[in-house]
């Protein structure tokens, strides 16, 4: 009789140890792999009330990961000194008696009561204490065997380094996190500065405050609209924000002048977008292309723009949008030497450039977008609200939009 | 691992009976457990457990049995393992569950005995 039994007991071990290894090898999140875990042991050894404790150095405490018929006491936890940890086996079952007097039960008392504590297995895994293993009355209220306190060693030895590699997981997962944390908060700051820049840049013009605030978000959203991803639209509308930063150098008696421009100075006006790019092309910027959108911001398509007179092929989607988000921007808004033009006057001149200064596609997309925005059919206008600032919308009689 | 565990149960008269059946993982663990409870908050205080669809006990299987049977212990339930294979038997006994669940061959004989008394 005590033959079979020692044979089903070892078969049964051996069984169970596997099914532990399946468990802790498993894909499941750390909790649900451990609470699987703590179920192949309280089986194991038919325990009702058990709980799996993970130690946290810095707090220099084990708290419950993982517990059955405890799970109404989650905010269980053990004071724990490294010190208490060294009188201890590794992976080997303090029995409740021996546990008795010790300076970790004194301590702990009370937890060790909630946790129903009548054998405690501290987990080590490379000599290093991960936590603890806390096991109640067993049903069958024997003691352990021989064979049984090997299985447990076996066991134990399994959970404490799962709860290693656990926790070597969650540092990393940590450290990921908080990269993930100081790379947004940067970002922020980085686009508040540049915002503060682009501000600065047009105070230096009378006559265009937030310009470059309205070509970021116009180019931006013709971006959105063609389909770019989220961090290219980002880089547009820092490119929108900075086009025109090269302004900066330039006299501010020729960027107000009222009167027509002479040869040279518009030929010091037309350096501006390749001065933009001299100041930024030294910044690593975290978006692509930002500078080379800046540099080719007033090419045209036929070849005819400035500074480098590329022509269709040669430009990048992202110049041509950002050419038309600042052209049309210009032609909404007063300038010293004329009057804005109306919204249908602009929709006239984008048609009539179409082709020559404008590229096609993105003429249309911007007008089309436009319409949808003023028909109500999106579901956040972008262009709008910033065309109604500027107070481009009153002048605009209904229904004598550009249709393309 | 993909759960192949199904739990159905049945109420006659008093008597609540589980039906186990599959391979029991965690999750279905975690079902028959909450299920029992919800018989055990209701005020049921005989159950049967019929293992007829069973084949094998596997650690996590037997640790939801030990908890049902401690749970039965502590609010004096009655408990009884029906339709056992030597194998559940084996284990239950080297375990020491046993001891503290009637057992009977049949459903049928669990429900007189729970129905009529001893
Ligand atoms: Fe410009």
């Amino acid at each position: 009789m005590e033959r079979k039994t020692d044979l089903t007991r070892l078969l049964f071990s051996i069984s169970s140890l596997a099914d532990l290894g399946q468990e802790v090898s498993s894909a499941k999140d750390v909790e649900e792999k451990m609470r699987s875990a703590l179920y192949v042991v309280t089986g194991m050894f038919s325990v009702p009330r058990a709980a799996l404790l993970a130690y946290t150095p810095r707090r220099r405490c084990m708290e419950v990961l993982a517990g059955k018929g405890v799970d109404a006491a989650p905010d269980i936890r053990l004071c724990v000194d490294a010190v208490h940890l060294k009188s201890f086996p590794m992976n080997e079952l303090v029995a409740c008696d021996d546990l008795a007097g010790s300076p970790l039960y004194e301590r702990n008392r009370e937890a060790f009561r909630r946790l129903g504590t009548k054998t405690f297995v501290p987990l080590f895994a490379k000599n290093e204490c991960v936590g603890a293993l806390s096991l109640g009355k067993r049903l069958s209220r024997n003691a352990y065997l021989r064979s049984e306190k090997d299985a447990l060693k076996a066991a134990a030895h399994q959970l404490a380094i799962t709860l290693q590699n656990a926790r070597l997981f969650l540092k990393l997962s940590e450290k990921v996190a908080e990269n993930k944390r100081l790379y947004e908060n940067m970002r922020q700051i980085y686009l508040d500065t540049i915002q503060a820049f682009a501000a600065a840049i047009d105070f230096k013009d009378d006559y265009t405050k937030n310009h470059s605030l309205r070509v970021a978000t116009y180019a931006a959203a013709v971006a959105g609209d063609l389909g770019w991803q989220e961090k290219d639209i980002e880089a547009i509308y820092i490119a929108g924000l900075l086009h025109d930063i090269g302004k900066i150098v330039i006299d501010s008696g020729i960027i107000n002048k009222r009167d027509e421009l002479t040869t040279r100075e518009r030929d010091v006006i037309r350096t501006h977008p390749q001065v933009s790019y001299s100041i930024l092309s030294k910044i690593r910027f975290p978006w692509k292309n930002v500078v080379q959108f800046i540099r080719h911001h007033h090419e045209r398509i036929d070849g005819g723009g400035y500074p480098d007179s590329l022509s269709e092929g040669e430009l990048s989607e992202g110049a041509k949008i950002l050419n038309l988000a600042d052209a049309f921007d210009a032609m909404v808004t007063d300038r010293p030497y004329r009057d804005r033009l109306t919204l249908e006057e602009a929709f006239r001149e984008i048609r009539r450039c179409r082709g020559t200064q404008f590229d096609g596609r993105i003429s249309d997309v911007f007008c089309d977008l436009l319409r949808k925005e003023m028909d109500g059919d999106v579901m956040q206008a972008r262009i709008l609200p910033q065309l109604r600032k500027i107070g481009a919308l009153q002048l605009e009689p209904a229904g004598t939009l550009y249709e393309a | 691992m993909a759960s192949n565990f199904t739990l159905s149960m049945k109420a006659v008269d008093d008597v609540v009976v589980l039906v186990p059946k599959g391979y029991i993982n965690d999750l279905g663990a975690v079902r028959i457990e909450q299920a029992s409870e919800q018989y055990f908050d209701k005020g049921t205080r005989k159950f049967i457990i019929n293992f007829a669809d069973m084949y094998f006990i596997n650690s996590i299987g037997a640790s939801v049995i030990t908890g049902i049977v401690n749970k039965n212990l502590e609010r004096e339930a009655v408990l009884c393992f029906t339709n056992m294979k030597k194998m559940h038997r084996d284990v239950f006994e080297m375990l020491g569950i046993t001891k503290h669940v009637r057992v009977f061959r049949e459903e049928g004989d669990a429900l007189i005995f729970l129905h009529e008394g001893e």
